[in-house]
């Protein structure tokens, strides 16, 4: 089932009337399925991370529409699109993005509580999710008493907590040592199967690319390329590394 | 690019931020300058000849201003230093020394100081005529002189060395600031907690204790007590005022947090734990902030409420316009023509004869207390109706009326003591062949005349006493007691020179006078300058502190710009982002607001038993303090929310 559906999704910075217009997106076009495990590469000034701001609504398309769940999100108002990210998005940022005033429950449940549940369903809903994620012990201390790694998976439990339908990850093993980052990447094949989420990763870290489904390769705002992952690791693994080669050696 | 260009676009770049800080440090100026203008003006030294005390109240005044206005510009200045950590740490990272960074600072300290005190001083030459006007009319009772515009140079000067001073203390400051950053601080700044603080249930319940304790002192009805427990009360309510906000405090907010049903709402959530995480860097300054306000309310609330009796204290003390003894047909006549010319009326008069009788009084004497009915006691009386027509035109507020039976008398006394209520009430006053019972007891100070006890008694107990020779109108000699003569008239308390004609004439053919304008000038003089440097004191006291939290609150919200980026991502909304930054702000105000207030109100219990149940002759007169003191704390309050109106919208602004 499809949950995710852009079309012709264009952006352009710089005012209208200054001649220095940058397209950061031309036209882009894709869909995206129930339970996909999703990688967006492309060098840096690509304009991935834009996209990724677009599909979680921070920031509005220039033109061109996408539709999650079939109800056109760019016509959405700023109290409806806010409503859309506490519902429907699930954010996992490089840097954590943990609030540092807050102890990681209170992070955690943040989501929930914006949504203004009851104290007793957070509880509960908080209690299993930390248990998969197995940061039970560390949940009343800050951020900064914690390790990268546990900081990073309770900004997982975050993104889950509400049971969002799509979770965005951008370059979330950026920030990580080789052994986090080969943990947290488990740990999004883990959530991505046994939660059934729907994860769209921005990176362009080859190894982390190398968990994922599908790759959509993004060169100057455009879809270049699409990577679909065979039974082979190592074979995939190869071909991304292929296709990145040739999109830097264009460059020149 | 030389150093002074830098610090120039530095302040044009953040001119916004400087706005505040231009507009304090111009206030504190324009308070200096008025201050040292008013020592210095001629007009204020002459209507003060008649006192030397009041100079060295306003120099004890001017000495505590300065200090408290030091201390507000070096903190402000600190931690607008700290707020500038990132681009501070950036010239330190391209290779600038820490003394350039501090030359650098400096010179912007200087350029800004420079501008502020030009302005300061300006707007104080502009308002002084003002000031000294303001001064002279609420010190003044009949102030009519017309005061020219003047510039005191010598004002100005002092005020420009003084200010220079200080902006070299804080540039050196600022100085020691700078050498205490570190430069790996920069790159992990914002992830350190500022100092959480649990609180401890200790700590919270000694704050209480400790407040508690100086309440209770305070509110004691004995004067005595009061006076010797003031340092105590003080030492305790300051110290546990401290204490509350560094761990009673945080520990409320820790029993908040456990409440689960009501901290897992988003708002209460992001709010409480901000303001928790800066509960260690704020809870000094919000318990200095707490006591300053404290002393600020109270010496508002004590200055005006003083001022708002003035009037009627007087009538309470003097009863009427004026009254004399020994009505001589020839002073009447003076005294008419006196009025008319100075073009006032008379309103009342009355000449009454004054009786004066001594009955057997049965009382047990009490030797230490300053109150005795002794054995031989003379009282004044009066008949219900002579009474009824002195109360009728006194102009007191407090005038106690009452019927008054055969066989009962009404004990009328000026002491301002409860307890003789009880002792009197019941007493038997005995006559010759008759018998009268105290049915109740009075205090009305006016009526008296001068004597310690009058009674009035029944028309017909009256007439038959005077008949068998019980009350009297002449001594043993046979001396006729001096009538008594009242008047009220218009202007009474407005015309210094009506007044000093009629003390002229008083003072040479009668016995004894008092005229209300006397008492009334007299208590202005001094009320009123004390009231003023209650106004002015607290006015400084109000701006700086608000504006020390603001400058607070618009640091913090530098640092906790990034949070609002985080939880707009997760799905914050704006109307609950506006609710968030409301509840995050209003405690900082509130709190310090509410603690002083709350302080304030118990000290003006201890001062109405020291001060104003003596100057305020109603039963219940801390009521009346406390009406006279809401309009300060009201006005004290409006201040603060509009400086908690504009911090919420540049909290608001940086956020975004």
């Amino acid at each position: 089932m499809e949950i995710l559906k852009v079309q012709n999704v264009s952006k352009v910075y710089g005012s209208k009337k200054s001649t220095k217009l940058y397209m950061a997106l031309r036209s882009i076009s894709f869909e995206v399925n129930e339970g996909e495990f999703i990688g967006v590469m492309g060098a840096s000034g690509s304009g991935k991370t834009t996209l990724l701001n677009i599909l979680g609504s921070i920031d509005k398309p220039t033109t061109g529409r996408f539709f999650m769940n079939d109800r056109d999100i760019t016509t959405f108002s700023k109290k409806q699109l806010a409503r859309h990210r506490m519902d429907n998005i699930g954010f996992i940022f490089q840097d954590y993005n943990l609030l540092e005033t807050m102890t990681l429950k209170e992070n955690i449940i943040l989501p929930l509580a914006l949504v203004g549940h009851k104290a007793n369903i957070i509880e509960e809903k908080l209690r299993k999710i930390v248990n998969d994620l197995g940061i039970t012990e560390v949940l009343e201390k800050y951020p900064y008493e914690v390790s990268g790694g546990e900081q990073q998976r309770a900004a997982a439990c975050r993104a889950l907590i509400a049971n969002p339908k799509i979770i965005l990850a951008d370059e979330p093993t950026g920030n990580l040592d080789s052994k986090s980052g080969k943990d947290l990447l488990e740990l999004l094949t883990y959530i991505n199967r046994d939660y059934r989420a729907t994860i769209l990763m921005v990176t362009h870290d080859v190894f982390a690319a190398s968990y994922c489904q599908k790759i959509m390769f993004i060169r100057d705002g455009e879809i270049y390329n699409e990577l679909y992952a065979g039974e082979n690791k190592r074979e995939f693994f190869d071909s991304i590394i292929d296709v990145m080669s040739v999109l830097k050696g264009e460059r020149k | 690019m030389k150093l002074t260009t830098l610090a120039l676009n530095n302040i044009k770049r953040n001119f916004k931020r400087y706005v505040m800080y231009f507009f304090s440090l111009s206030f504190s100026v324009f308070t200096a300058y008025s201050f040292f203008a008013l020592m210095q003006n001629e007009y204020v030294l002459m209507a003060f000849t008649y006192d030397d005390r009041y100079k060295s109240l306003l120099i004890n005044f001017g000495i505590i201003i300065m200090v408290f206005v030091m201390f507000f510009l070096l903190s402000s200045n600190n931690s607008f230093i700290k707020a500038r950590k990132k681009e501070i740490s950036t010239y330190s990272l391209f290779g600038m020394t820490n003394g350039k960074i501090g030359k650098l600072l400096f010179l912007e300290t200087m350029i800004v100081g420079i501008t502020s005190l030009i302005i300061g001083i300006g707007v104080g030459i502009f308002f002084s005529k003002l000031m000294a006007m303001i001064l002279l009319d609420i010190s003044l009772a009949s102030f009519t002189g017309n005061i020219e515009f003047t510039i005191s140079m010598r004002a100005a000067y002092i005020t420009a060395i003084i200010f220079l001073t200080i902006f070299c203390l804080m540039g050196l400051s600022g100085l020691r600031v700078i050498n205490k950053f570190e430069l790996i601080d920069l790159f992990k700044a914002h992830r350190v907690s500022e100092g959480r603080s649990k609180g401890s249930k200790i700590v919270l319940i000694l704050s209480i204790l400790l407040i508690g304790i100086g309440y209770y002192l305070a509110t004691n009805s004995n004067s005595m007590i009061v006076t010797m427990s003031a340092i105590p009360i003080l030492l305790m309510v300051i110290s546990g005022t401290y204490l509350f906000f560094w761990g009673g405090l945080p520990k409320i907010l820790n029993i908040i947090k456990s409440n689960k049903r009501n901290y897992y709402k988003g708002v209460t959530l992001i709010s409480t734990s901000a303001f928790s995480h800066r509960m260690k860097s704020i809870g000094t300054v919000m318990a200095t902030i707490a006591v300053l306000s404290a002393v600020a309310t109270t010496a508002i609330a004590t200055g005006y409420t003083l001022y708002s009796n003035i009037e009627k204290n007087t009538y309470d003390v003097v009863g009427y316009d004026m009254y004399f003894f020994g009505g001589h047909e020839e002073v009447l006549s003076d005294i008419r023509t006196t009025f008319k010319a100075y073009g006032s009326e008379i309103v009342n008069e009355l000449t009454i004869q004054s009786y004066m009788s001594s009955p057997r009084v049965n009382m047990t004497i009490d030797e230490n207390s300053i109150f005795n009915l002794g054995k031989e006691v003379y009282f004044r009386v009066y008949s219900q109706s002579m009474y009824n027509k002195l109360a009728s035109i006194c102009k007191c507020n407090y005038r106690p009326a009452g019927y008054i039976k055969l066989g009962e008398a009404m004990y009328i006394h000026g002491y301002r003591f409860h307890e003789i209520d009880d002792k009197v009430k019941g007493q038997q006053l005995s006559f010759t062949d008759k018998t009268l019972t105290i049915t109740s007891v009075s205090r009305f100070k006016a009526i008296s005349f001068g004597v310690k006890h009058t009674i009035i008694i029944n028309d017909d107990d009256f007439d038959s006493l005077i008949d068998r020779g019980d009350i009297r109108d002449a001594n043993e000699k046979g001396d006729t007691y001096d009538k008594v003569t009242l008047f009220n008239y218009k202007n009474s308390l407005t015309s210094r020179k009506l007044n000093k004609e009629l003390t002229q004439i008083l003072s040479e053919n009668t016995k004894g006078f008092r005229t209300a304008y006397t008492n009334y000038d007299e208590s202005l003089q001094s009320f009123g300058l004390i009231c003023f440097i209650g106004f002015f004191m607290s006015a400084v006291f109000i701006m700086m502190t608000a504006s020390l939290l603001y400058f607070k609150q618009v640091m913090a919200a530098e640092d906790e710009r990034h949070q609002y980026k985080i939880l707009r991502k997760i799905g914050m909304d704006e109307q609950v982002e506006k609710r968030v930054i409301r509840k995050r702000l209003i405690p900082v105000f509130l709190i310090p607001l509410l603690v002083g207030i709350v302080h304030s109100m118990f000290a003006m219990k201890a001062a109405d038993t020291l001060v104003f149940s003596n100057i305020i002759p109603v039963d219940n007169s801390y009521f009346r303090v406390l009406l006279c003191s809401a309009v300060m704390y009201l006005t004290y309050a409006i201040v603060y929310s509009v400086f908690y109106f504009v911090t919420k919208d540049q909290y608001s602004r940086i956020v975004k």
